[in-house]
Order: structure tokens, then sequence, then C-alpha cells
């Protein structure tokens, strides 16, 4: 019974997540078991140094924006790949902030970055909690449909 | 900066009765999350098709293509047999725009075939990458019907020489979830003319002049 219920629980919260997601999940298998919770790690470590360095950028005298915007890009990129599409806007109207040398709008748009990025890594530290519940009442891992 | 990264077993024979020989293809991203997607989803979808090897620059692809100048102590063994580079298309210090024109400038009978992937759908950029004889591009993120034709730019001919291609109709991918924020405050919208997306971003760093 509990079990059926964390994996209920597991359905409904995943149905919430972006889409992508459920592609990613569709990539993992017996030959990559770690794959999608690898795949996290990676996306939040390089979000992480890519932040750390708008942030130091965004603080210079002279501010780079060819610089901010290339790491602006490596974000949209990889946001992109995993599926956390909220990221993705904000980086698109990040770059456009960088084409015209708007400062004050690329700060507004560092800390808008930084709060979906927060939102991505506590929707996805959630559900990694539920897949280890799940796990260790014996239950399996729902894997969702594509369509 | 990260060691390549061997993804299989290795070329060779398969058991049984029928052979089955993997194709090696070289993986190039300075985005490891994107690396890590384009090796799994090529395994997935690939079948036993392919052996990966990855690495995060175009440096590092030259190293292991032999290609580099530099005089270093790699031996033979670091240059691999590679069947097919797949390369990110915006990188730093060598795009993969550079990494194809240094393939293709070597005078092999038959040139490795390099595909290109790119996040962003610009004509210019798909025609820059064709003109230099790229074998294929493909739009980011990868799907599964990108690894078929993967293995079709091993036996086919060049990008220069095909009609143009289709670019990917991003909209009609797929469907979004609803906690999707506003599109309208971040995702542009670019007109389309007899289905080509036509570009308004400037060009990038990436991009180099018009060749």
């Amino acid at each position: 019974m509990e079990v059926s219920r964390l994996q209920r629980r597991y359905i409904d919260f995943i149905s919430a997540l972006f889409h992508e997601f459920t592609e990613l999940q569709h990539l993992q298998d017996e030959s990559n078991p770690d794959f999608v919770s690898e795949v996290a790690s990676l996306f939040f470590e390089d979000s992480e140094r890519l932040l750390n360095e708008l942030s130091r950028t965004l603080d210079q005298q002279t501010v780079d924006f060819k610089k901010i915007d290339a790491h602006v890009h490596q974000l949209k990129g990889s946001s992109a790949s995993i599926g956390a599409q909220r990221v993705k806007n904000v980086c698109l109207t990040f770059r456009s902030c960088c084409d015209e040398n708007n400062l004050e709008g690329c700060l507004g748009c560092l800390q808008q970055v930084k709060q979906e990025c927060y939102l991505v890594k506590n929707k996805l530290d959630a559900l990694f909690r539920l897949e280890q519940q799940i796990l260790a009442t014996g239950g399996v891992v729902p894997i969702m449909s594509k369509d | 900066m990260e060691e390549a990264e061997g993804g299989g077993e290795g070329e060779g024979e398969g058991e049984g009765e029928g052979e089955v020989v993997e194709l090696r293809v070289l993986v190039v991203d300075d985005s490891p999350v994107d690396r890590r997607m384009v090796e799994g989803l090529i395994k997935r979808s690939g079948k036993g098709m392919f052996q990966v090897i990855a690495v995060d620059s175009g440096k590092k692809a030259m190293e292991v293509l032999g290609l580099n100048n530099a005089k270093t102590d790699s031996t033979a063994a670091d240059e691999q047999k590679i069947d097919v580079i797949l390369t990110d298309y915006c990188m730093p210090e060598m795009s993969g725009f550079d990494l194809l024109k240094a393939v293709r400038e070597q005078s092999s009978p038959k040139p490795i075939p390099v595909v290109i992937m790119s996040s962003e759908n610009e004509p210019q950029r798909i025609d820059r990458c064709r003109a230099v004889g790229a074998a294929d591009f493909f739009l980011k993120p990868l799907q599964s019907t990108d690894v078929q034709r993967l293995r079709d730019s091993v036996t086919s001919t060049p990008l220069a020489l095909k009609t143009p291609l289709a670019p990917k109709n991003a909209p009609s991918k797929r469907k979004m979830p609803m906690d999707r924020m506003a599109e309208k405050s971040g995702t542009e919208r670019r007109p389309r003319l007899a289905g080509v997306a036509v570009a308004w971003l400037p060009l990038r760093s990436c991009d180099t002049p018009a060749v």
C-alpha cells in the first residue's frame, strides 16, 4: 500500500515536471542505471560554476558583455538539454540584455536565473528522494510514457 | 580539462553469426551536460552501433585525431581511429567550425565525416558549415532520429552536395507541461519564410565572418 501511494505521488510529481525530463528518464536503463541523477548533478555543478562566473563578471568595473553572453549561452544550452525550460527562457532574455549592453537588465536576469536554477534543484532533489523511498519500500520507480 | 572518455568495449567483431562493426564516434562539446546527454542518447538509441569517445574541446579532438601540430609525447595509441565526428558548433578557443575546417583540410582520400550540432537554428551557420563540407547539421537537443542520421553520415555524401535540410520546427517538436513560465517573456519568435527560420540574433563570438 505504501509503495503504491509513493508511486502515485511520484507519477503526479513527475507529470508536473518539465516534459523533457521524461526524455531523460527514457535514456536510463540497466546499462545506465544512474543516468538521470548523473546528468542532474552535472547540470547543478555546471550551472553553479556559470552563475559564479556571471556574478564575478557583472561585478567588474568594466563589464565584458561578450563574456557574459558566452556564459549565458552555455547555461541556456545545458538547461535546454535537461528540459529546464524556465531557466532557458530567462537565458534568452539575458542574452538580449547582453546584446543591448544593458547592465541593469543583466543583473535582473542573473537574479531570476539563480532563482529558477534553485527551483529546478529543489524539484529534482524531491524527485530523487521519492525514488529512494519507493526503492526502499521494495517498489519499482514508474517510467513515464513519452506521449 | 577532462580526459577523453572512452565509452565502449572497443571496435570489433560481434559474437554469433553476424559481424557487428561498431562505429567510433568522437563527441566534442565543452558542456559536460551536453556531452553526457549526447553520449547517453547515442548509446541508448544506437543499440550497439556506436562506441563513443567524448572530449571537451576542439584542441583535445585534434589530439585524438592526431592532427595537432605541437610535438607532444603522445604515442600512436593516442591517435584513435574515428569513424565520425559529432561536434558542437560554439566552443571557446577552437570552435566546431574550426575543427570542421581542420579535418576537411586533411588530404586524406576519405576524410572523416564531421557532423555539427548547435542549439541555434541559424541559416547562415548551416550554410557556412555546408560550404566547408559538413556531413550534417543537428539542432540541439538531439533526438533519437539524429542517431540514425549520424550513422548515415558515415556513408553518405557531404552536406554541400545534399538538398537543403528543412530546419527543425521547434514549436512542433513536443508539447510542454503547464509549469513552463510565460514563454513570451523570454522566448524569441522568429519569422519564418517558406519554412526557413530567419535569425534575428546578431553574429555571436563563435560565428566567424563569412568565408
